[in-house]
């Protein structure tokens, strides 16, 4: 009884604790929420708790802003997402699948990728990038996006295909089949999670990005959510209803999808711990 | 004997088949190669490529435009008695010391605790909760910090305001004293999401067997915490201190937005000195030199970790 007591005190205890770290964790966003309603007298008048009128017309004024970042930044991170998901399913097939001269050697070519950070190339790739005309267009960010997220896609996709059993590609070769259609018919449907990881990790880290769209492109048209939202906070400094409506507006497109699609995105983000 | 040469003249029968292929005819030899070429050649031209520039050019004065000039190891001599560069690596040093302290005690305490709680829908729907953030971009969590920063609108200052110690209303991120630490601050209370999975995965690991025989020993709560667990989850604490070192060597996102390295040089880490040296100063063969020690001091993080793991490997704590 008195052990059953003390266990129910333990979890409550338990519960407060975490309840207290959400709270504090997600505080300062809830906070944005709440000030994006706000025109500066409600501001600056009740600051803390929220006030009629609620000013939707924040929101709706900063979607107009937003949304061509919004577009922009869906065509970097889609476009990089379809060139990794391509380019790791055909590298991590031949990795699994074929015996062939070199093939240990390719793949180190590709593993050691890893020990290049990012900070090491920022500099060069910009210059290389302006050498090959690409500077302040939509490829300079998603060919190097596709070549940063190369490494970990294809680690990911060769021990998925390495996975399959053998006996169903000798089946389809008996039955004529080639190999890239062994790969696209039987393959490939079988690892769909897979897919989906590579795919996660690829828009989360594409996503997210600042540094590299801020330096590689100019034109405000072009500008990814991320670097855009930067803008937006110049031109709106300190005019804090309007502002926290757009920092929310850029907050919600993930996290939405996210909430749609959680099981992939905790997976996704485990195989992100493979990465070393 | 025989069965073999058989066999090998089977497949030479059957049109050069030969041991490398799987059995498959001369024309597919080169398939697996044309499956690898398109992503090797974009690994080279935009990682590799880039990378080897930026070794070769920090031996070079260069603006990144013109003819570059050999300058040795100038560059080198330069940055070690550069004051930017010593404040910025006295910097990143605390930050990085502080990130690796929070990462390794943080997310694993939160990771235990959740599994403390008796329903399991629970305990994920807390995992879920604490990985949300991580799918808000990171400069927007920074632009709110800099929100709740802001000395004269700002919910901290306005917190002291209402508590009577407006007075001591402090500019956090423009006081030299302050700065560094409150750039720190950012993301209280640090239960990092990707962390808190990787620690529950490793607790989740731990087999029931050596639990029990925890229980059956009467080390239960603190305890088993403590010398039964966290020895099990030492490899997970590794990766999360070499990740953390290494992301915090290189990011400097946080700083180009909220102080861009001031007030002075109190919050200048090497990664924005490299951006401000090539992209403001124009001195590309300088920064390359700074994006080299960084990466120097990086393979060398990684290098002492895979000696510590494999260490640790060939200790068996199973026997003692």
């Amino acid at each position: 009884m008195a052990r059953r007591l003390r266990r129910g005190l333990g979890e409550s205890s338990t519960y407060l604790l975490l309840i207290v770290l959400a709270v504090l964790t997600f505080l300062p966003l809830l906070l944005m929420a709440e000030v994006g309603f706000k025109d500066n007298n409600q501001f600056f008048t009740n600051f803390w708790l929220p006030s009629a009128p609620y000013h939707l017309d924040n929101f709706t004024a900063a979607w107009g802003e937003i949304a061509p970042y919004l577009w922009n930044s869906i065509i970097v991170s889609g476009g990089s997402m379809v060139g990794v998901c391509v380019l790791s399913s055909f590298a991590g097939y031949a990795f699994a699948r074929f015996r062939f001269p070199g093939k240990e050697a390719l793949y180190y070519v590709v593993l050691a990728v890893m020990m290049v950070p990012s900070i090491l190339i920022l500099v060069p790739l910009l210059v290389e990038v302006k050498t090959l005309n690409l500077l302040d267009t939509r490829w300079a960010l998603i060919l190097p996006y596709v070549a940063a997220g190369q490494t970990l896609a294809i680690f990911i996709m060769r021990s998925f295909f390495a996975g399959l059993p053998e006996e169903m590609f000798e089946a389809a070769r008996l039955d004529g089949a080639g190999e890239i259609r062994a790969l696209f018919s039987i393959a490939l449907p079988l690892v769909k999670p897979a897919v989906s990881t590579v795919a996660i990790m690829q828009l989360l880290s594409t996503w997210n990005d600042y540094v590299w769209p801020f330096v590689a492109i100019h034109s405000e048209d072009l500008r990814t959510l991320v670097t855009g939202i930067v803008e937006f906070q110049a031109r709106h400094f300190i005019n804090w209803g309007p502002l926290m409506a757009g920092y929310t507006l850029a907050a919600l497109p993930l996290v939405i999808l996210f909430l749609f699609t959680v099981r992939y995105f905790m997976e996704g983000l485990m195989a992100g711990a493979l990465k070393v | 004997m025989a069965l073999d040469t058989t066999r090998g003249s089977i497949m030479q029968g059957t049109g050069g088949r030969t041991m490398w292929g799987r059995g498959t005819p001369p024309s597919r030899l080169l398939l697996p190669y044309a499956f690898i070429l398109p992503s090797v050649a974009i690994l080279v031209a935009f990682m590799y490529f880039p990378a080897a520039s930026a070794l070769y050019h920090s031996f070079f004065d260069w603006d990144g435009a013109t003819t570059p000039r050999f300058v040795g190891l100038g560059n080198f001599s330069e940055m070690a008695g550069d004051p930017v560069m010593q404040a910025a690596f006295v910097n990143v040093l605390k930050l990085v010391v502080f990130n690796v302290v929070i990462a390794m005690t943080v997310p694993l305490g939160v990771a235990r605790i959740i599994l403390n709680l008796r329903s399991r829908r629970i305990q994920y729907l807390f995992r879920v909760l604490f990985v949300v953030p991580l799918v808000i971009p990171q400069v927007v969590i920074i632009l709110i910090w800099g929100f709740l920063y802001d000395p004269s609108s700002g919910p901290l200052n306005q917190i002291l305001q209402a508590v009577g110690l407006g007075s001591l209303q402090p500019q956090w991120l423009g006081d030299p004293n302050l700065a560094l630490y409150a750039l720190m601050l950012v993301g209280f209370p640090f239960v990092d999401g990707f962390g808190l999975l990787i620690y529950t995965a490793g607790l989740q690991g731990i087999s029931g067997e050596v639990l029990q025989a925890a229980a059956v020993d009467g080390a239960g709560g603190f305890r088993r915490f403590w010398h039964v667990e966290l020895p099990l989850v030492v490899g997970q604490m590794r990766l999360m201190m070499v990740l953390n070192m290494i992301g915090t060597i290189q990011n400097f996102v946080f700083v180009l937005l909220l102080t861009n390295g001031g007030p002075g040089n109190a919050t200048q880490v090497p990664g924005l000195a490299l951006y401000w040296n090539a992209f403001q100063n124009g001195r590309v063969g300088y920064a390359c030199a700074i994006g080299t020690v960084l990466f120097l001091i990086m393979l060398g993080l990684t290098y002492i970790n895979l000696r510590f793991l494999r260490a640790s490997a060939d200790y068996d704590p199973g026997t003692d």
